[in-house]
């Protein structure tokens, strides 16, 4: 196991630079933390998830699939460094294993892989959380996870990408830390995690009422943050703009809380209200996923929660959802 | 990869986040999670509003009519022609032969730079902005009984109020994050009036749903007021101490009995009495009101009830509570401010007063500045068919679908001598232009928008504009020279505002190194001063606050044998006034991708029209067919229809009867008849 001095972040990062694409957490000017070049702003590990979904980086909100000059195709750049993105947190990391696989079955999805192959995951652990609160390390997931042990970086390896970008690392002096992960991991168990489950039992046992979804629907104003936030939203929508030179293929993050998700061409709708369509939004992450992926597709990451204007995010409609018919 | 901080291009609630972008190309936005404003939430438009900004329609070179068809021309050759034609109409019909029209979508700076062209450089009060067709009704009412046109207090107090009256305002679709407060708060043990005949989104959150009559609001009011007076539930100590005119107040409602308001509504006379009582009986209520209030012929006596009611039971000046006009655009508060307006300089001062005159006269080094008011842009299109009028320049506005009784409008505008456009899209006003000059929108220039609880935030550029396009402010300063005239000479829009802001009180305090974080809310008169998140506190604006008694008059034109329904017009979530932007957003367009009208179960039984059959509707001023919503949202004989659509135009249909005070048209009612197509 290394360790990395907090004044030594900025030498870390800086001798990576040559050889990757560095993006990490950074302050921005009104406070807003999101995942960025580390020459735009300070950089800022402790606190929070940052807002913004850390995928992003692999399937950003727009995207350029190809354009059409002269009936010749042609396909974005790719970029010229590999990226390296710091900051997921283990939760996070969950959401993203959740996404490689789904963009990887079947179908293998050429524009996320374009990006996502090659880049190296750095995870965020310790005790950098809000207000200092400790966040259980992940112990895998990610090609490296940096540790906060209140006052160094705990950095381990778990690929060999990992070992190569930290090869230059000092060994931590306190080898003990090593056996203190799986230990801490162990020791939280989160009342998050209870509710969420406790909740998909009860969609799964048809135990949640349509009146129940009226009630939390009539609340929603379609604003399709919680899809936007959400790390493992994978929905698209796909739009070609067409001039005299050429046409341009793109798509665009869609959310199923919008009326047009679902309408058929004739114009009817079978999720045509928002109480059918928020039923839809956490059915699919909590019964539907599932079933089909063997396992709840929401981490509890948190960023819906925050991110929704009027108090409906996962979170608080599992906990409604279990103090009414649990 | 870099992120820019701006506001929301869309409503005026004025939500903050950034944009990102990637090599000169914007890829998506996120939300600032410190914003007081919108708490690191958007709504779907500002979710989408990086969307627009590449689309291939994009204006990107200036344009000149020639034998009928618009040509590429140079910037030279565009900006020498708009001076010669503007200068060339004024010589031969005099200065007030040309009007401008500015921007509710532009920054605070260029509205401020196109009041100073039309004035300082052409000579001219005929400046008006969009505001005229939303919420002029306020700036006068409230000035009049207040002594400020403005919402009195902040965002904020939606947190902290018992009660809220929701009036002639759909807010969760909007003002969307002003909506979601207002349903947290519900959830929060807050209750809600909505008197609104639609049962919109918060109805279904009310303690009480007044469906009143279309035009009734002000018997309503004075129905309320009877009650709370004649029930001992009016505050007497704030009557007597912050307010003059009372027992006038209470002569006039003093025979608004319940019974007689429920005959006027169309309510019945308990929810008259329910709705008094639990306003009146709160410790803090707010009013919300919008465009359901503003848009009639007697919109300034709707203004006036409900600061009269507010007054009435001291719920003003204090947190949570106040009169609490929603301002539509993002910068419609701003382009007030700044002083498009005909008769008002920045900062509400009057272009009667020769002292303020002096003052503009002196700062911007001109002998004098016209006195008379010009031209309310509701009237342009009567004075044009007048022959009073015959030359228009357009900043960022597209009256062909936002001016009431769009043939009159098609006319006037293909019959001036000259019509100038400087947008960012070929809108159907642009189409029918002279000359089109090609602008940058939100993303691509620095400068500041006010938004509703009069936050002065800024914008930061991300972007460069497509083309040849140029930035508004710099496009008129560019004409000013052009005119020969030497004081329009900045270097960003820093300069612009420092100079707006010391010639304009309200703003006195405002400067860009004061406005990173949050903004700052007017009034801010000095450079030490926090700003005003709640107005009125100790005093009103005017001293005294003023009770104007209000008599009840009908709309101006009814329902009758040949035209049944009445008709309302406004907007939907997902587009923005004309739909140059939203429309062209994939997301945006395809949930609201066609005109539609909203007609009562009942109704479409009766008539044997099924949802989603096309029907042709027609009113005196022409007809359209669009597709029929069968919907409870409405009540019977009332019909709703959003007029962001250029086939199937509500603007072809609506009634130019203007309030005589404010000038605003009463697009809230008219008469229409609807037939199923064959
Ligand atoms: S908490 Fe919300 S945003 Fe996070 S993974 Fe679950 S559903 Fe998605
Ligand atoms: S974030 Fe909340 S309001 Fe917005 S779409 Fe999701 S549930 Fe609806
Ligand atoms: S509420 Fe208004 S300002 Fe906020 S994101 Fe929506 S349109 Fe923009």
């Amino acid at each position: 196991m290394k360790m990395l001095h907090p004044d030594q972040l900025d030498r870390f990062f800086a001798s990576l630079a040559p050889t990757w694409e560095l993006r990490l957490p950074i302050l921005l000017p009104d406070g807003t933390r999101v995942i960025g070049c580390p020459n735009d702003a300070p950089h800022s590990l402790h606190g929070a998830p940052v807002a913004g979904k850390p995928t992003a980086a692999f399937f950003p909100q727009q995207s350029t699939l190809f354009t059409v000059t002269d009936g010749a195709i042609e396909e974005p750049p790719p970029a010229d460094r590999p990226l390296f993105i710091v900051g997921f947190h283990p939760r996070d990391l969950a959401c993203l294993r959740f996404i490689d696989r789904f963009f990887a079955d079947g179908c293998r999805d050429d524009c996320y892989f374009r990006v996502r192959h090659g880049a190296a995951i750095g995870g965020l652990s310790g005790y950098c959380g809000p207000a200092g609160s400790l966040i259980p390390p992940a112990g895998g997931d990610c090609d490296v996870e940096f540790f906060w042990d209140r006052s160094s970086w705990l950095v381990i390896a778990y690929s060999a990408t990992g070992n190569t970008l930290i090869a230059d690392l000092p060994e931590t002096a306190a080898p003990e830390a090593a056996e203190l992960f799986p230990q801490l991991a162990a020791e939280l168990p989160d009342e998050n995690e209870l509710l969420i489950r406790h909740a998909s039992a009860l969609l799964r046992a048809n135990r949640v009422p349509d009146l129940f979804w009226a009630d939390i629907g009539d609340r929603c104003i379609a604003c399709t943050g919680c899809n936007l936030a959400c790390p493992t939203c994978t929905c698209f929508g796909v739009q070609d703009w067409r001039s005299a030179q050429k046409t341009e293929r793109s798509r665009m993050w869609d959310s199923c809380q919008l009326d047009g998700f679902m309408r058929e061409a004739g114009g009817h709708n079978p999720l045509g209200s928002e109480a059918e369509r928020t039923r839809r939004r956490i059915h699919h992450k909590l019964a539907a996923d599932p079933e089909k992926w063997g396992e709840i597709s929401c981490f509890l990451c948190g960023r819906c929660d925050s991110v929704c204007p009027t108090g409906i995010g996962i979170i608080s409609v599992a906990r409604e959802m279990v103090a009414r018919f649990a | 990869m870099k992120r820019s901080l701006t506001v929301c291009p869309y409503c005026g609630v004025g939500c903050t986040f950034y944009l990102v972008s990637n090599d000169g190309r914007l890829v998506g936005v996120e939300p600032s999670t410190t914003s007081p404003v919108n708490r690191g939430g958007l709504c779907v438009k500002g979710w989408n509003a990086y969307a627009f900004v590449h689309h291939p329609d994009r204006l990107t070179t200036p344009l000149v009519r020639r034998d009928g068809v618009l040509h590429p021309a140079s910037w030279d050759e565009a900006l020498n022609l708009v001076v010669e034609r503007l200068q060339a109409v004024q010589a031969t019909h005099g200065k007030d032969a040309v009007m401008f029209a500015s921007s509710a979508k532009a920054t605070n700076e260029e509205n401020y730079l196109l009041m100073k062209l039309a004035r300082a450089v052409f000579g001219t009060n005929n400046i008006d902005h969009c505001a005229r067709l939303c919420h002029s009704s306020t700036v006068t009412g409230l000035a009049e009984t207040f002594g400020s046109g403005a919402m009195t207090n902040s965002i904020s107090c939606f947190d902290q109020t018992d009660v809220i009256l929701i009036i002639g305002s759909n807010t969760t679709e909007q003002h969307p994050l002003i909506g979601s407060r207002i349903l947290n708060a519900v959830q929060s043990g807050t209750h809600l009036i909505v008197a609104d005949n639609r049962r919109i989104r918060l109805a279904r959150h009310a303690a009480l749903h007044l469906r009143h009559k279309n035009g009734s609001d002000v018997a309503l009011l004075n129905g309320m007021m009877h009650v709370i007076i004649a029930e001992g539930l009016a505050d007497q100590e704030f009557i007597a101490d912050r307010t003059e005119n009372y027992a006038a107040l209470a002569a006039s409602v003093a025979d608004w009995t319940p019974e007689r308001t429920a005959a006027a509504t169309g309510l019945a006379a308990a929810e008259v009495v329910a709705a008094a009582r639990l306003y009146a009986g709160a410790e803090r209520a707010m009013i919300v009101y919008s465009m359901g209030i503003t848009q009639h012929s007697h919109g300034v006596d709707n203004v006036r009830c409900i600061a009269s009611l507010a007054m009435l039971t001291g719920n003003v000046g204090r947190p949570g509570t106040g009169v609490n006009p929603l301002r539509g655009q993002n910068n419609v508060q701003g382009g007030c401010d700044m002083g498009a307006l005909p008769d008002l300089f920045s900062g509400y001062q009057k272009v009667a007063d020769p002292l303020v005159r002096g003052k503009f006269a002196h700062t911007w080094g001109v002998s004098s500045l016209p006195s008379e008011p010009g031209l309310p842009l509701t009237r342009a299109m009567d004075a044009a068919s007048e022959g009073c009028l015959h030359g228009m320049f357009i900043m960022g506005e597209n009256p062909m679908l936002s001016d009431p009784d769009q043939g009159h409008a098609r006319t006037v505008l293909e019959n001036l001598e000259l019509l100038v456009v400087q947008d960012i899209f070929l809108t159907e006003t642009a189409a029918i232009a002279d000359i089109v000059l090609p602008a940058a929108c939100f993303a691509e220039k620095e400068g500041t928008f006010t938004n509703t609880e009069r936050r002065v935030q800024r914008l930061h550029k991300a972007v460069e504009p497509p083309g040849q396009a140029r930035a508004d402010w710099e496009i008129i300063c560019a004409l000013a020279e052009r005119a020969g005239y030497g004081g329009m000479r900045y270097t960003s829009p820093e300069e612009i505002m420092a100079e707006a802001a010391s010639l304009t009180p309200i703003y006195g305090g405002i400067a860009y190194g004061r406005l990173d974080r949050h903004g700052l809310q007017w009034p801010c008169p000095d450079k030490t001063h926090p700003g005003t998140p709640i107005m009125h506190q100790d005093r009103f604006t005017r001293g005294l606050g003023y009770f104007t008694p209000v008599a009840h008059r009908l709309s101006a034109e009814l329902p009758d044998a040949e035209y049944p329904f009445v008709l309302t017009t406004g907007r939907t979530y997902f587009h923005w006034h004309t739909g140059s932007m939203t429309r062209r957003t994939h997301l945006l367009d395809r949930e609201e991708p066609r005109s539609f009208i909203e007609l009562n179960p009942d109704d479409a039984a009766r008539l044997g029209i099924r949802h989603r059959d096309m029907v042709l509707v027609s009113s005196r001023r022409g007809e359209i067919t669009t597709e029929a919503r069968v919907t409870g949202m409405v009540i019977a004989g009332v019909l709703f229809m959003p007029f962001h659509f250029a086939e199937g135009a509500a603007n072809a249909l609506t009634n130019n009867a203007l309030d005589p005070e404010s000038s605003i048209p009463e697009f809230k009612v008219c008469a229409v008849r609807l037939e199923k197509m064959p």
